[in-house]
């Protein structure tokens, strides 16, 4: 490999085809004369330009159809001819120097053309010459040489995380391995989860029980999940009601009333409440939009009276302080509007109990969470609630559905494939990394195979096939022609 | 090259995204018409025997230098043309290291071949040499081989030039003629010229396909010798006609019947006969195959391919000419 060109923090490098140098390799170019290193990552792997190619290949065109015959060349100095012709640009970016084996991130050296020498190096290596922490480690996969390649727990602790790619990549997949991956060190996780997905994370492939069975909690609302109002605060069941069931402002005012007079008698039943309603003397017009918020409530089957039935955050979370766990609220099958009021109870709550200091910290999962999140939610869960000690982890198979501003405060990106130049602009503008980076290698990730960016990885983009799970699979989409396909 | 005993490879600097420069030339020798009488237009019917068709070309191109001599490379190519499909072997390429030391040793190779070189010829001459020999070989071989077929010649049938000796080139023709074949050879460019034009002006206001038959022109002219008759040969429209030699020795409607053979059974764009062309195409050397030639050179006989500063470059920067500049 011999050094070519510089251009800004790019390189080219041309390579031999006998290289074995792949898109996201990292190369170090050496200048032993000064003891300096450039380490580089391989974006890209063009044909070399060669002068005469077209003449050559125009020739060799001919030959395939009705033009055929045969070379007598006893030297074999064909070999080096191909060997021309089969020369590579490797398409790389600087993405630090080393001097005296200290990593400085410095992309104005300019190495030797002549002197430099180039060389593979492995992930790991390159990672522990970066140093960091190494504590808390979570065994994400293994890279292209084969190494397992792990993150650690710091890196998801007060972070903002965003896993994206197109359907069916892995994204859920890998989304579990984190939640697990946290488990096992005794963190709180609660998973937003639109499609039944995490619902297994208890059980093995097999169906039996697995190692995380006691640790998993699966929420479903109007089933196992039911609250009454008597737990609810005044707070909570306002957000409800302005957020998910639009009330309007007065109407908001004669409820905050009604719900006042309510806690003064102590009475914090559904009948009581829509008692307190019939009886209340305002508008009628402002009764109505009262009473048809409260048969909403009625109607998630969400709430109950019976306060036995009724689950309480504070004693869920209580469960998840020794070892750890996670909370998946299954939101499968669940509408729209009874989503909008699951999520706003929940986010309240949790809020609630971290502004308190009841629990330390929650990592927050949140599957296609525009579907659900609220606009004025997005910045406050990225901005104020990470300071509340609320971390979340985005996944989304359309990345323009999350802001561009949540793309410049996420601090590691967990890119799946995507083939759409759209979507891939979209992820680009995450400022940890260059856009060319994130365009060329995306576009030709395998399926289960997911670019790390950012932090944890510490701003060396890594390529990583994702280990897999003994974990049950949910939410696989049914197929009308499985019999066949099966048989 | 086995006698390599140089340390660096310094690149033809030649710019290689030039065609690249080669040096076997239609070397025709001025000859004078001396009673030049008439130009006789021959019509052409294509006829439907179908014949055989064999083209050699061969290509020589300068590689380099080393500390001691030049490097440079032949490659030679027969197509022949079978049931409407076009076959090919390439010989070579075959790469040469020229020194004062192995002269000697290749000017014996060419007395035995009756190549005679007077004087002290450049190495440039050497090379173009080395060309020819190879292309008579495959000539040889073509005429020892193929049987009623036509075959085709790059450049003319005048001999008696150092590329071309009287004896094997007669050789070549008779063996040829024995198997019932018949050489055409066609020139590209020609220095003949007839009343102070060009002899291939001549044919632009024929009506193709047909010869023109040039009388008039002298057998020999010192130790060169015509060995074909000279015609122009104008075989489809457009701008192209070329000089066409056909072999003396073979009875005049017969040479005509050749090319009326050539007309039935070839692809002809603009008058140039689609085998020849590939033949040249598959001998010519592109810019990639030099680079490949000078890497394995570099890489077998471990030299180290260095640029020495250009001269003209350094002295003229812009304003320097030639192919150096």
């Amino acid at each position: 490999m011999r050094l070519y060109k510089k251009e800004g923090n790019s390189l080219q490098i041309l390579s031999s085809p006998k290289d074995d140098v792949e898109k996201g390799d990292y190369l170090i170019v050496e200048d032993a004369m000064v003891n300096r290193k450039l380490i580089t990552q391989v974006i890209d792997v063009q044909f070399a330009s060669v002068p005469g190619l077209l003449e050559e290949l125009l020739r060799d065109s001919t030959t395939e159809e009705q033009i055929y015959g045969e070379n007598f060349d006893p030297l074999g100095v064909s070999s080096h001819i191909n060997h021309i012709q089969d020369a590579r640009m490797l398409i790389c970016k600087i993405r630090g120097t080393m001097l005296n084996d200290k990593l400085r991130v410095n992309s104005s050296w300019l190495p030797s053309r002549s002197k430099s020498g180039i060389t593979k190096i492995s992930i790991n290596s390159l990672l522990a010459h970066v140093g960091g922490n190494k504590d808390l480690p979570i065994n994400i996969g293994e890279t292209k040489d084969a190494s397992p390649l792990n993150i650690t727990a710091h890196d998801l602790d007060g972070r903002l995380n965003i896993i994206t790619g197109k359907k069916g990549t892995g994204k859920s997949h890998l989304s579990k391995l984190l939640v697990l991956g946290l488990v096992d060190y005794k963190a709180t996780v609660v998973v937003l989860d639109l499609n039944g997905e995490y619902t297994g994370l208890g059980f093995s492939a097999k169906g039996g029980g697995n190692e995380y069975s006691s640790r998993v909690h699966v929420l479903t609302p109007g089933a196992n999940f039911k609250v009454s109002l008597s737990q609810m605060g005044l707070s909570v069941i306002l957000k409800i009601l302005i957020h998910a069931l639009d009330l309007p402002g007065t109407s908001t005012r004669e409820f905050k009333r009604v719900w006042k007079s309510l806690c003064q008698q102590g009475k914090f039943t559904l009948e009581d409440l829509g008692e307190a309603i019939r009886k209340c003397s305002c508008n009628i017009h402002v009764r109505d939009a009262l009473f048809s918020r409260y048969y909403s409530l009625v109607n998630s089957g969400f709430f109950t009276d019976n306060e036995e039935s009724a689950i309480s955050f504070e004693k869920l979370f209580e469960k998840t302080k020794k070892d750890g766990g996670v909370l998946v609220i299954n939101l499968k099958d669940v509408s729209s509007v009874d989503r909008q009021i699951v999520l706003e109870y929940t986010l309240g709550n949790l809020v609630r109990l971290l502004g308190q200091w009841k629990i330390k910290s929650v990592f927050l999962f949140a599957e296609e969470a525009h579907l659900y999140l609220r606009e004025t939610y997005w910045e406050d869960i990225v901005t104020r609630m990470r300071h509340f000690g609320l971390f979340t982890n985005f996944v989304t198979n359309q990345p323009d559905t999350i802001k561009e501003n949540i793309y410049r405060q996420a601090d590691s990106i967990f890119l799946f494939n995507f083939t759409n130049e759209r979507d891939l602009e979209t992820v680009s503008k995450a400022a940890r990394v260059d856009s060319e980076t994130v365009k060329s290698i995306a576009q030709e990730l395998p399926p289960h195979h997911c670019l790390l960016i950012g932090r944890a990885v510490k701003d060396f983009p890594v390529m990583v096939k994702v280990r897999a799970l003994d974990i049950k699979t949910m939410g696989q989409t049914r197929l009308f022609f499985a019999d066949s396909v099966n048989a | 090259m086995k006698n390599i005993e140089s340390s660096y490879l310094q690149p033809n600097q030649t710019p290689l995204n030039q065609p690249a420069t080669e040096y076997i030339a239609d070397a025709t020798p001025i000859m004078k018409i001396q009673h030049p009488s008439t130009i006789k237009t021959i019509p052409l019917e294509p006829t439907l025997d179908e014949k055989p068709v064999v083209a050699v070309d061969v290509s020589s191109i300068r590689i380099g230098e080393t500390e001691t001599g030049e490097l440079c490379a032949i490659r030679g190519a027969i197509v022949w043309k079978e049931k409407n499909r076009y076959k090919y072997q390439r010989i070579g390429p075959f790469p040469f290291h020229i020194t004062e030391q192995n002269k000697k040793e290749i000017y014996k190779l060419f007395r035995n071949h009756h190549f005679e070189i007077s004087g002290a010829p450049n190495i440039a001459n050497i090379q173009a040499r080395i060309g020819n020999l190879l292309e008579r070989w495959l000539q040889l071989g073509i005429s020892c081989s193929a049987y009623g077929a036509i075959i085709l010649w790059d450049g003319s049938m005048t001999a008696g030039m150092v590329g071309s000796p009287v004896d094997e080139m007669s050789r070549l023709l008779e063996i040829a003629r024995n198997r019932l074949s018949i050489v055409l050879a066609f020139s590209k460019n020609t220095t003949l010229r007839f009343s102070g034009h060009k002899l291939t002006d001549y044919a632009e206001k024929a009506e193709p396909p047909c010869l023109l038959q040039i009388n008039g022109f002298p057998l020999s002219s010192g130790p060169v010798l015509l060995l074909g008759d000279v015609y122009v040969a104008k075989l489809t429209r457009g701008v192209c006609s070329f000089r066409l030699d056909i072999d003396r020795k073979v009875p005049r409607e017969r040479a005509i019947g050749a090319v009326q053979s050539l007309l039935g059974s070839e692809l002809l764009i603009q008058s140039y006969p689609e085998t020849l062309r590939l033949a040249h195409i598959f001998s010519t050397f592109t810019a990639i195959e030099v680079i490949g030639i000078q890497r394995f050179i570099a890489h077998q006989y471990g030299l180290k391919i260095v640029t020495r500063p250009n001269v003209r470059r350094l002295l003229f920067g812009p304003f320097g000419k030639g192919a150096e500049g």
